[in-house]
């Protein structure tokens, strides 16, 4: 067990990465995931890996195509518009079946927007973002712990599974500093990847492609590529529950917003409620069997984020009329108060499911 | 324990890298240590803030909305953050640069003129740190100033000097009542 | 009897406000300059510029003129879509060296072969401000910045960009001068050269490039005097300071 020393986030990633045997880290500037491209453009040489300051975000994700695709562990970052520029990579990424890491240190948009926190890029990470029928693990953590051990974990699923896979954070988790505990592992095996490009040196030379023109053939690629989402959602759903076996309500959130409900549900625990939490860790696969589970026992499932309800969707889709689903939300760099959370906990209903989205009153005081 | 600290001031005062330091320092002895850094668009100029979080459960948000204490160093940054000031908190101001307010007891440190008589204006954060300090133990004495000098131990001697000179000028400050705590 | 006279004053061009830039930066002077010349030339009411991401993309409050944000390097496939279609109103783009030559550089290079009858104005500090310090594509060898700690490599992340020079190898720009912050003459020659590159779109609807090499204290990590001595004494050594294209024609050195 090593030593606890004081990171950020970003930077917790970046050494993260690093302990999980990263080759390749492409990135660019853009706030505020600023801190993590700097940590690597100083740590990765010094480990004898790769650091390149590509022109951009877009010929950054091609250079962890390249890498991927010679059969090495390749990781970029970038912030909300930057990953806006990424989503063509990443669909051929999931297309050529490569594996990747990406980190979106999500920012307030749409467009430019702002440095400020959000989480309104959920939809983009777990429904797509890129063109095609595909997905990407997406993995959410919650503390600076989290952001480093959720990378290490980020190569290994995709390298398991020759998918990408993204770390879905925000501005406030990235440049916050909290102590943790370094890994002192050796970085995971990586599997042998015989579909490398590496040079064809006594082998049938192999083919990186996306691009399937013989009648059928894409059509079965793209089963083979369901077949493997759906061993996915099988094996590597992961969540984090807090006090459900007897709450009535339970909230339902991730990263910094299932933060902020740590301290609401204490808060509302020493009044009396009996409130829970349920925090998915990994959005894509989401926990649907259980949050359904967890529905059919509670009486309100109230739904934090920082949008205009992106979870909240998968949290319908799960919850599916058993119970009533409410919404706290605040967009464009707004973060929701304890006491915001605490509040729509407390609010006595006549027990109908009302369509909490009426957002243009939320968040003001 | 509980300890929502809240350190501004003006961009270019070191406001930053107190904040840090002290979180350093904490998570030797501290079980749960946040530290949050707000920045003005101006990187020089502007307001910076941070915010500091020691607490022996787990902290749910590095940043509050109530302070246990408040460390400004302008006047800027008073007008701003005062009005969120606790009557049970505890207020450090920068006397060099703060007015006194009304209706609060704030502790008037006169860190900026203090720091030129050291000979760098710039330590007049490191003399603050030593007043909050004194006023609220936080961390055990003895490891600050080690602290400090792993902090800076990529610097020349001369900085790290200064600085333990300041926070220590800033430490007697308090103890030896030369600053007063106003009474409302 | 006695007159007043301006000797001095506010371009009309230019907002009666304060802006958010670091002590010693280069982009105050050059904003009030491309005011003064829109003044002079009397073209404030057609004249439409688009900011860059970068420390400037907020220069839509300080100009008095229609100005448009733009994606981060995209500034000139905005300004082509406005002059396309409003051909008579003067466009110029203004982007900084991550704008212009990173993320944007095939914009950058696509609008000036197609001779878009736009103007550029290129603010080159060596740097990426707005996020910290990091390496731009003119970033001097051996300079440090955020991700060249130990200073540029040429080995791996190869030489700095000469932009003036890239984009004087092809056919349409017309006008194309490289400028710098050299005292009251080299202020001087920026405010000249941004005058020609404007006329050179009104009078002949071609393209036009300007080049400034400029300080940035912070990140060029010096006092504002000593980073105008950098832009002197080490950025127009690398990047030679003057008229490379001139009415369409190749000016040699």
């Amino acid at each position: 067990m090593s030593a606890r020393v004081l990171m950020t986030g970003n930077d917790a990633i970046g050494e993260g990465a690093i302990r999980a045997g990263c080759d390749g880290y492409y990135g660019y500037p853009i706030t505020p995931q600023n801190e993590l491209t700097a940590y690597m453009a100083r740590h990765m040489p010094e480990n004898g890996r790769v650091f390149v300051q590509a022109e951009s975000e877009l010929a950054a994700i091609n250079m962890v195509f390249g890498t991927a695709a010679a059969g090495k562990r390749a990781m970029t970052s970038s912030s909300s518009p930057g990953i806006s520029l990424k989503q063509e990579g990443i669909s051929y990424l999931a297309g050529c079946q490569l594996p990747a890491v990406i980190v979106n240190v999500q920012r307030a948009g749409p467009g430019l927007g702002d440095i400020t926190p959000s989480q309104a890029d959920y939809f983009q990470a777990t429904k797509g973002g890129g063109h095609g029928d595909y997905h990407q693990i997406v993995l959410a953590p919650a503390s600076v712990q989290e952001m480093h051990d959720l990378t290490i974990r980020a190569f290994v699923l995709a390298d398991r599974y020759r998918t990408p896979v993204m770390i879905l954070t925000d501005g406030r988790l990235g440049q916050m500093m909290e102590p943790l505990e370094l890994s002192d592992k050796p970085a995971p095996r990586v599997p042998q990847k015989k579909w490398a490009l590496d040079g064809a040196k006594g082998r049938k030379p192999n083919i990186i492609r996306s691009l399937y023109l013989v009648p059928g053939q894409l059509e079965a690629i793209n089963h083979a590529l369901q077949d493997k989402y759906r061993q996915i959602e099988q094996k590597e759903v992961d969540y984090e529950e807090r006090l459900t076996d007897d709450c009535e309500v339970l909230l339902v959130a991730y990263g910094t917003c299932a933060r902020l409900c740590t301290g609401a549900l204490k808060e509302a625990r020493a009044a009396g409620r009996r409130v829970g939490l349920l925090r998915p860790i990994t959005l894509w696969p989401y926990p649907y069997a259980r949050l359904r589970e967890l529905s059919t026992r509670v009486r309100q499932v109230l739904v934090v984020e920082m949008s205009s309800g992106q979870m909240l969707e998968d949290v319908r889709l799960a919850v599916d009329g058993t119970t009533r689903v409410d919404f706290v939300g605040r967009m464009g760099g707004g973060v929701p108060t304890q006491s915001e959370v605490l509040r729509h906990l407390c609010r006595r209903t006549n027990g109908r499911c009302r369509d909490q989205r009426k957002l243009h009153n939320r968040g003001r005081k | 324990m509980l300890e929502r600290i809240l350190i501004a001031g003006t961009g270019g005062q070191g406001i930053v890298l107190v904040g840090k330091l002290l979180a350093t320092i904490a998570v030797r002895s501290v079980r749960h240590v946040t530290f949050f850094p707000a920045y003005g668009a101006e990187v020089r100029g502007g307001t910076s803030s941070c915010e500091v979080v020691l607490s022996s459960e787990e902290i749910s948000s590095p940043v509050s909305e109530v302070f246990d204490s408040m460390v400004l160093m302008n006047q800027d940054s008073a007008s701003r953050f005062l009005p969120k000031a606790d009557q049970k908190g505890l207020v450090l101001l920068n006397a060099s640069m703060c007015r006194r307010p009304a209706g609060l007891a704030p502790v008037m440190v006169p860190a900026s003129e203090q720091a030129v008589k050291l000979g760098d204006i710039r330590v007049a954060n490191f003399i603050m740190l030593g007043a909050l300090l004194a006023s609220k133990p936080l961390v055990p004495s003895h490891r600050v100033e080690d602290g400090l000098r792993q902090f800076f131990s990529e610097r020349s001697s001369d900085v790290v000097d200064m600085n333990i000179r300041a926070f220590r000028h800033g430490l007697g400050l308090v103890s030896h009542g030369s600053s007063r705590r106003q009474t409302a | 009897m006695t007159r007043r006279i301006s000797i001095y004053r506010r371009p009309e061009a230019l907002q009666d406000t304060q802006t958010h830039y670091c002590p010693g930066c280069g982009h105050g002077l050059v904003h009030k300059v491309i005011a003064e010349v829109v003044d002079k030339l009397g073209i404030r009411e057609r004249t439409i510029g688009i900011a860059p991401v970068g420390c400037a993309v907020l220069a839509y409050f300080y100009w008095n003129f229609d100005v448009s944000e733009s994606a981060h390097g995209r500034v000139p496939a905005v300004a082509t879509g406005i002059k396309r279609v409003l051909p008579d109103r003067v466009v110029f783009g203004y982007q900084g060296d991550g704008d212009l030559a990173a993320i944007g550089m095939g914009e950058t290079i696509h609008a000036a072969n197609r001779g878009e009858a736009i103007t550029t104005i290129f603010i080159n500090n060596a740097v990426y401000g707005m996020t910290g310090g990091q390496m731009a594509p003119t970033t001097l060898v051996g300079q440090k910045t955020s991700t060249t700690p130990q200073g540029r490599n040429l080995d791996t992340e190869g030489p700095p960009i000469r932009m003036c020079e890239l984009l004087n190898t092809l056919e349409k720009p017309h006008y194309i001068e490289r400028v710098a912050f050299t005292g009251i003459a080299g202020v001087r020659r920026i405010r000249k050269a941004i005058e020609n590159a404007f006329l050179a779109q009104i009078e002949h609807n071609a393209y036009s490039f300007v080049e400034v090499l400029s300080p940035c204290p912070i990140y060029q990590r010096r006092s504002p005097a000593d980073a105008l001595k950098f832009v002197e004494e080490q950025m127009a050594v690398y990047f030679p300071v003057r008229v490379f294209r001139q009415d369409g024609k190749v000016v040699n050195a």
